[in-house]
């Protein structure tokens, strides 16, 4: 089966949970790259296309509240998925309403995620769509005058 | 009769080796609506006092066998807090003074006058129904200090098992996300001949089982804690709850294991419907857990009990079996945290921690009561207006 690769990318500061879920990701043809904080993040964004990001909500430094915010300022089309521990999905909810596609609970279930990130990207790309037909629009309209 | 001081609840015994006077003691007593029984030797009223206690004991000292004195040394070292009145010869001081000495609550001297007598009577009455509320008083502070001390032992417990949690949670996700690639790997076509493929599926199979067991616990533990340092529980999903119905619930599923083990649930209640002001969802949670360890402790057959009571106060849920009952050492420590008896892979140890954290929350107490081979009781109970 063919399918265009999802440019993921994963921020958490674990260093090995990264490394493992980057190379199931890759197996299952993602396109997968790492920051292991906020700074990081983005930093990426700025340098190349992501499509959807999965963010550890606790972090040293910039949380993922933190970075949230900033990636939705600068990338609002970015989808981004939130991962958080039991304590703290609380902050899971804030990030929702701050724009976040949807969360998971670590540890997440693959499945789960794999599905979640299949949805986000699909958002995404019905969204460029629609931007796509507008700026059409907005060209032909344009060409007439 | 004048019983109006409820002379009938105190419990006399009168101790004489002379009958006649005993006798006539007894039946003026008797008409005064005191409970009396007689005894004609020190060794006789000892044994009368085996069989049955008195609050009071009128005892003559000078007596054949036996005489006063060493019966009242006796009746001192009995347990209970049995009062002593001597009856003394006219001119004997010294036999009043030396029983008092030995515990006595006073002596009178003979012929008795009976008015006086009474007074005695009740005054060393008064005495004991003191002592009685003082005992009583501290033994409900040592029942609070000790319920306290285990609150905070269970807190402080929490705490550490859910920063343990927290951080196992992590190396959790690795060990997780190690396996499921693996296993990716596996699933590839070009994999399918890879020599002892099945060991490696097996293995893998293995650790994803016991990361899910594993996960299992840490989430009840961070549930637990969560639910109680939040200390209250969100009074938003606070409502009229109708214990009756919730109880029916949980029954209703567990009824399918007990009836398979031919095991009876019987619900009662003494109002028509009984109700609280709860989180019934939270609530529902917790009876499960009781009615699913009773049903667990009990042998083929046994019987499960849940009443129900409510007062314009409080509210109670008992939930009763004639199960196996839980040791002395076990039952003050039920409610930790990973504190467990059965089998490693039947419990965690976390469903009473977790039901003391989510009924503390609901402002209530939860207590357990056990008796090995007969039987567990526990009580909850919980406020009932908003």
């Amino acid at each position: 089966m063919f399918k265009t690769p999802s440019h993921i990318l994963l921020v958490d500061d674990e260093k090995d949970f990264v490394e493992m879920l980057s190379l199931r990701l890759q197996e299952n043809g993602e396109d997968v790259l790492a920051a292991y904080n906020g700074q990081e993040c983005l930093d990426t964004l700025e340098k190349k296309t992501i499509d959807v990001i999965i963010l550890d909500v606790k972090m040293p430094g910039m949380d993922g509240i933190e970075t949230l915010k900033k990636v939705k300022k600068l990338h609002p089309l970015v989808e981004v998925i939130m991962l958080t521990g039991h304590g703290t999905i609380q902050a899971a909810v804030e990030g929702m309403k701050l724009g976040a596609f949807d969360f998971l609970l670590k540890p997440a279930d693959f499945k789960e995620l794999t599905e979640k990130l299949k949805r986000a990207r699909e958002r995404r790309k019905e969204h460029m769509e629609r931007i796509q037909k507008a700026e059409a629009a907005m060209l032909l309209r344009q060409s007439k005058i | 009769m004048e019983n109006s001081d409820m002379t009938d609840q105190i419990n006399i015994l009168l101790v004489d080796d002379e009958d006649d006077f005993r006798r006539i003691l007894s039946k003026r007593l008797t008409r005064r609506g005191f409970y009396i029984r007689q005894a004609d030797r020190g060794e006789n009223a000892i044994q009368m006092l085996e069989e049955e206690s008195a609050d009071i004991v009128i005892l003559d000292i000078k007596m054949p066998g036996m005489d006063g004195i060493e019966c009242l040394r006796r009746i001192k070292k009995m347990p209970g807090m049995t009062e002593v009145i001597m009856l003394t010869g006219h001119a004997d001081i010294q036999g009043g003074v030396e029983g008092i000495k030995s515990g006595a609550f006073d002596y009178l001297s003979k012929p008795v006058e009976l008015e006086h007598l009474i007074r005695k009577i009740k005054q060393a009455h008064h005495k004991m129904q003191r002592i009685q509320a003082e005992k009583e008083e501290a033994a409900f502070k040592e029942r609070v200090t000790q319920q306290m001390v285990v609150a905070e032992r269970l807190v402080a417990l929490g705490t550490m098992a859910s920063g343990v949690a927290h951080e196992i949670n992590n190396p959790l996700a690795v060990i997780q996300d190690s396996a499921g690639w693996l296993q990716q790997i596996l699933d590839k076509p070009q994999m399918q001949d890879m020599p002892r493929r099945d060991d490696f599926q097996k293995g893998l199979e293995r650790i994803e089982k016991a990361v899910k067991r594993a996960g299992k616990i840490t989430q009840q533990l961070l549930q637990a804690v969560k639910t109680q340092t939040t200390e209250m529980a969100d009074p938003s999903s606070f409502v009229e709850t109708d214990l009756h119905k919730l109880a029916q619930e949980a029954v209703t599923l567990v009824e399918p294991e007990a009836s398979l083990r031919n095991i009876s649930i019987s619900l009662t209640s003494r109002e028509p419907h009984p109700s609280a002001w709860t989180d019934p969802l939270q609530l529902l949670q917790v009876l499960l857990n009781l009615l699913s360890n009773s049903v667990q402790a009990t042998d083929d057959g046994g019987q499960v009990f849940i009443n129900l009571a409510a007062t314009l106060e409080e509210a109670k849920i008992i939930v009763k079996d004639n199960g196996c009952g839980i040791s002395k050492e076990n039952l003050a420590r039920i409610f930790e945290p990973f504190f467990t008896t059965k089998e490693a892979d039947q419990g965690t140890g976390m469903g009473l921690y977790v039901s003391w954290g989510i009924i503390t929350s609901l402002g209530g107490l939860i207590a357990v009561e056990s008796e090995v081979s007969k039987g567990t009781t526990f009580t909850i109970t919980l406020p009932v207006k908003k």
